[in-house]
């Protein structure tokens, strides 16, 4: 059974899942950072894969995609950055998100077994709806990886058919537009969050806007957990030399604990 | 979708093997009194002998029987659709299928009131037919109804969701034609038969007319295995919404009647036919001919589609529309259209478009549109499409997004085909008239792929060579060109599967060309799929080619055209002088070239006073 399956995460409660970008500032520190995050306790971990043209993220996440392929990032590296983590004591079950075109370019198969070989947990492609999802879904299944699926409000009558196929966590995207920080969210979710939660047979996580200790308190009481990106890969970018500079790489590290801490407390 | 088949009225068990052997989708007896009225039990021993392929139904055919009588034959000859064919109520219908268990069409006879009939049985029967009646017999007399009505029963029975065949007087000499109103079914019987009996050349025809018709997309949006809908799940909603609301107008009269009148009125439709002789002349070989959709209003094909989705936006009740745009054209078309139906307007621009088409950038704001500057990655068409998206993601509830050519999630490559097919409708229709006959080869240039496409789709179950022609910018075996099927590989952009210019990584790259219209890393998923069946033949030419063509309409014809128009005549520089003087070759002229004046004068300046 992968990490995601496990009692430890869907027993758990008040989930916080952080998201970072492999590869940014460099495939070395976003590994430190990715061990750092689970010193600060969280729950599981999103990796991003760089990538071009990237439709559901939006400027802040871009720009660290930048970064990352600046700096050499690409899928490749991602998959190999995990399988290092992992070597390194990465525990957290962890969750491969990457845009569509770089898994059709390296070829699903070999995303899937590579998936395997480091041994990834879950994979989310935001663009990559249910309807054209069958074959990584079977080859998932086979290796035992979950795929996460995005739940919108805008779903409607869709939401009871994706929350069946629930596999891992829900995504429930708490506002339409990409992600990125925002002040306030439609008092409408709580309600659509209730109703998906009766019909899915595994805990939802929130995410898109979640920036502040209030959000995260917010969306814990109504969903099953929340999932951070943009605020903390901010966070992260504002950094981005102290990160690479080893004298000033600890304490780097240090306040983005404490930042993720503060968050969660 | 391809049109469900029956063939109906077998009259023994050799008729039935033929049917079966045929592979037609529906199998059907009659049990009324006719002339191929047969033996219930008798079917049922058939069908046990020689069993249907699991795909295959077998209808029974009867006209105002009784429900125990129905029930009967159901059981004795092993029927899974009940035809009503006669004057049977709703009440009835209702009884018939609750007493057998089995699917129920009702027949409806082609009339003033043929709708208002279908309307009444919605939601209690399982499809229908459309038959013509004459004084003497129910249905089945073999003549054919007039055909320009059939939109209007598909609409209603796809908005029913069920299937609606289309009976009476369908014969191999006039089915090509019936396919073109893209009926649901068809219903055959005297069709093929010969001298009574049911004839195995004619069915094997019928199939393969209705398996070999061009049938793109199917209800996924899938053009072969390219296409689809590749978006996050916020949009997925508006696009199924969509949809439903193309789908909707693609069968309303008042739509087509309003938006053919706006192309008369407002655009300039139909534009001209010319036959370019010093051209030809001067090439020495083919004949050519030039569709000139650059005395479109604004100067281009874009419009075309834009007023017809401006029209769709209307209809759907949203009030703002956006559009991408790389060297302005579409913007320019969707600011127009915007004034004109009185919407609000958000173009989206790469700041680096921005900067080298100043004079198309100040012409959107005129028309009142608010042009918004995109520095994301390269800052041109792509960069500007992705912008466009999240915007629309985040303001889906009141905001249309006016797509500009034949790519983009499913239904927008499918939609914008079908708007700019009036360019290829008009065209033969023109050349009918003309010479009475079809060109021989047909070209236009692609970028995204919209006036090839509406070009090319009118004529693609015709015998006719088409040619797409990309731009190779300084050359395919450089770095920079925008020759997409030329170089490209498979991957998602922007919602669809395509060919894509990429890096190793599946990270997309900037293309080049000297056309701003041309210089987009994809390519219209359709477009895609015609080049893997070998239906149309794609080139690329580099920059210096069309530049070299353009002056040659320049001073042949008096005619200035787009550069992006020029790549597609830089073809025809090369074919025409291989053809014969008999052999006709058409261009589509998309655009006309003065918002081009700039940069053809910085290009051949040097070389003039």
């Amino acid at each position: 059974m992968n990490r995601i399956k496990k009692s430890n995460f869907q027993d758990k409660k008040d989930r916080f899942v952080p998201y970072i970008m492999s590869g940014d500032p460099s495939y070395d520190a976003a590994i430190d950072i990715a061990l750092e995050l689970q010193n600060a306790g969280v729950d599981a971990l999103e990796w991003g894969v760089p990538f071009s043209d990237p439709l559901a993220d939006g400027p802040v996440i871009q720009a660290a995609g930048d970064r990352s392929r600046n700096a050499g990032g690409s899928l490749t590296s991602a998959l190999k950055g995990i399988k290092e983590a992992r070597t390194r004591g990465l525990e957290l079950p962890v969750v491969l998100f990457t845009y569509v075109n770089p898994v059709l370019s390296y070829g699903i198969e070999n995303v899937v077994s590579a998936m395997r070989e480091a041994d990834i947990d879950g994979i989310l492609i935001p663009d990559l709806p249910f309807e054209e999802s069958e074959e990584l879904r079977e080859l998932c299944g086979k290796e035992d990886i979950s795929v996460i699926s995005l739940i919108a409000p805008s779903s409607k009558h869709r939401m009871e058919k994706i929350s069946r196929l629930g596999d891992g966590f829900l995504y429930y995207v708490t506002s339409l537009g990409v992600t990125g920080t925002r002040q306030s969210f439609s008092d409408d979710l709580a309600a659509s969050i209730e109703t998906l939660k009766t019909t899915a047979t595994v805990p939802v996580l929130a995410g898109f806007g979640i920036s502040t200790r209030e959000h995260v308190q917010h969306f814990q009481s109504i969903a099953d957990g929340v999932i951070v990106g943009s605020a903390l890969v901010k966070f992260i970018g504002e950094r981005n030399l102290l990160l690479q500079e080893e004298e000033t790489k600890q304490k780097a590290l240090e306040e983005i604990k404490e930042f993720v801490q503060e968050l969660i407390s | 979708m391809k049109p469900l088949l029956k063939f109906c009225g077998m009259m023994n068990e050799k008729d039935y093997k033929k049917a079966v052997a045929s592979n037609t989708d529906l199998i059907g007896f009659i049990f009324a009194p006719s002339k191929r009225q047969v033996d219930p039990g008798e079917v049922g021993q058939w069908a046990t002998e020689t069993p249907a392929s699991p795909h295959q139904k077998l209808v029974g055919v009867f006209v105002n029987e009784t429900v125990e009588k129905i029930a009967r034959v159901v059981q004795d000859a092993k029927i899974d659709i009940v035809q009503c064919h006669g004057n049977e109520s709703v009440e009835e219908i209702r009884t018939v299928k609750s007493f057998t268990g089995v699917d129920v069409y009702k027949t409806i006879h082609h009339n003033d009131r043929a709708l208002e009939e279908m309307k009444k049985y919605s939601s209690v029967v399982d499809g229908y037919l459309i038959d013509t009646k004459t004084a003497n017999a129910w249905g089945g007399s073999g003549i054919a109804f007039d055909w320009e009505a059939i939109p209007s029963y598909t609409k209603e029975a796809a908005r029913q969701g069920v299937p609606c065949l289309i009976a009476g007087g369908v014969k191999l000499d006039n089915i090509q034609a019936l396919l073109k109103y893209n009926p649901l079914g068809i219903d055959l019987s005297s069709g093929i038969e010969t001298n009574g009996e049911k004839d195995e050349r004619k069915m094997s025809g019928m199939t393969k007319a209705v398996n070999e018709t061009y049938q793109q997309p199917d209800h996924l949006g899938r053009f072969g295995p390219f296409g689809g809908k590749y978006v996050p799940e916020t949009l997925m909603y508006a696009l199924e919404e969509l949809e439903k609301a193309y789908e909707e107008v693609k069968h309303d009269e008042n739509f087509s009647a309003e938006l053919l009148r706006e192309m008369k009125e407002y655009s300039g439709r139909p534009t001209a036919l010319t036959k370019a002789e010093r051209l030809s002349n001067h090439y020495g070989g083919a004949t050519i001919y030039l569709k000139r959709e650059d005395l479109n209003h604004t100067g281009a094909h874009k419009i075309n589609n834009a007023l017809a989705q401006g029209l769709l936006a209307i209809k759907m009740g949203k009030k703002q529309i956006i559009a991408e745009t790389g060297a302005g054209q579409h913007g320019v078309a969707s600011a127009t259209v915007a004034a004109r139906f009185g919407l609000s307007c958000k173009v989206f621009m790469g700041a680096e478009d921005m900067r080298r088409q100043e004079l198309n950038v100040f012409r959107m704001r005129l028309l009142g549109a608010e042009v918004i500057e995109v520095h994301s990655g390269g800052k041109t068409l792509k960069d500007a499409t992705n912008e466009a998206i999240r915007h629309w993601v985040a303001n889906v509830h009141d905001t249309f997004y006016l797509i500009g050519s034949v790519v983009g999630p499913h239904p927008y490559p499918m939609m914008v085909r079908d708007f700019q097919s009036v360019i290829g409708e008009e065209t033969k229709s023109q050349l009918a008239e003309r010479i009475g006959r079809l060109p021989d080869e047909v070209v236009a240039c692609v970028g995204g792929g919209s006036n090839a496409m509406g070009m090319f789709y009118p004529f693609i179950n015709d015998d006719v060579a088409l040619t797409g022609v990309e731009a190779a910018g300084k050359g395919t075996d450089t770095s920079e060109h925008a020759a997409t099927l030329t170089k490209g590989r498979k991957g998602v952009l922007h919602g669809s599967l395509s060919y894509l210019l990429q890096d190793e990584h599946g990270n997309i790259i900037e293309p080049y060309s000297i056309s701003a219209g041309l210089d987009y890393p994809g390519i219209g998923p359709e477009h895609a799929h015609l080049r893997d069946t070998g239906r149309v033949k794609y080139e690329a030419v580099t920059d210096s080619e069309a530049m070299a063509a353009l002056e040659d309409l320049c001073k042949l014809e008096g005619i200035l055209p787009a550069i992006e128009t020029a790549h597609a005549l830089a073809y025809v520089r090369k074919q025409a002088p291989k053809m014969n003087k008999d052999d006709v070759l058409l261009v589509c002229l998309s655009g006309r070239g003065d918002k081009d004046v700039h940069t053809i004068q910085e290009v051949l300046g040097g070389d003039k006073e």
